[in-house]
């Protein structure tokens, strides 16, 4: 048992980014850390630094319950919203590689409709 | 994993390069193994064998950033830290109507270029417009900016309030850049 793996879950939005890590199954949560909980200014949720910033705490939980390697799993909110993550996604992952957790696949898990529902806008496109 | 994604088919030349240099220059950088299909325009990134993961990972932006009409150089770019890639839909926008996503994107442009100069000048980004899409290279100040000014002209702000928009934002910028 010298390697211990581990997924981390990232969800990137562009309000915030939440950041779970779990054992392989998924099913059990080893640890999570938002951007919200690492910032105090609701703009500053998604930022790169946010991100950064939660994916130290989720090294640091790591490290505690023995993970060294991890794969990564990122999200963004798909459906009929963005397909591309937010900015914070980039700054987890190098956090978790600066933190020296070895990091094995890096996998996109954006739900992606098989044409779904009608996207907001409507006929004459977006009118602000 | 691997990640596939089409390129327009005039793009397919630009991501080979002159006897496949450009495509040799990639698969170096990022350490991926890439396929490409001149037939149909697809682009297959193999992740796998990356050393590090993460460089592959960014390799995605760079396909899409190639893809979007901007040069192997400037789409390499993606690969440091810190640099973000955004790209929007102008018919998001403008709607169906072929008529007004031609309208809309001209605004954008600007005579002779001008519009999108500016941008790319006042944000310090790479704007490029390609058929209905915009994408922007840049850091992530100028780049927020950067799209905050293109959402404007595409929802039908006036060029000046733009450009004023954008030169109000310029010492944002700057106190932003200088703090790291």
């Amino acid at each position: 048992m010298t390697e211990k793996w581990g997924i981390c879950h990232i969800y990137a939005s562009y309000n915030n980014i939440l950041v779970t890590l779990t054992d392989l199954t998924g099913a059990e949560t080893l640890g999570k850390c938002t951007g919200g909980m690492v910032v105090k200014a609701a703009k500053d949720e998604a930022s790169p630094f946010a991100a950064m910033k939660a994916g130290e705490s989720i090294a640091e939980k790591a490290a505690e319950k023995g993970i060294t390697n991890i794969h990564i799993r990122v999200r963004a909110p798909g459906g009929n919203g963005p397909n591309s993550p937010g900015p914070g996604a980039q700054g987890v992952i190098r956090s978790l590689s600066r933190a020296g957790l070895r990091i094995g696949r890096i996998e996109d898990v954006t739900p992606v409709p098989h044409d779904g529902t009608k996207p907001k806008g409507g006929k004459r496109g977006r009118r602000v | 994993m691997v990640y596939t994604l089409k390129v327009p088919l005039d793009r397919v030349g630009v991501i080979i390069g002159t006897k496949g240099g450009t495509l040799r220059l990639l698969k170096e950088r990022s350490g991926a193994q890439i396929e490409v299909d001149s037939e149909t325009g697809e682009v297959i990134l193999h992740e796998e064998g990356a050393k590090d993961p993460y460089l592959a990972y960014r390799m995605r932006d760079v396909l899409r950033a190639l893809g979007r009409g901007f040069s192997p150089e400037h789409s390499l770019l993606l690969l440091k830290d810190d640099m973000y890639y955004e790209e929007f839909d102008i018919k998001d926008f403008s709607g169906k109507s072929r008529k007004r996503g031609e309208q809309v994107r001209s605004r954008l442009i600007g005579s002779d270029g001008r519009t999108r100069k500016l941008v790319e000048e006042l944000t310090e980004c790479l704007v490029s417009i390609k058929g209905n899409t915009v994408g922007i290279i840049g850091d992530l100040e100028g780049v927020k900016v950067a799209s905050k000014a293109i959402e404007l002209l595409l929802s039908g702000s006036e060029h000046s309030t733009v450009y004023s928009f954008m030169e109000r934002k310029q010492r944002d910028l700057r106190t932003a850049r200088s703090g790291f």
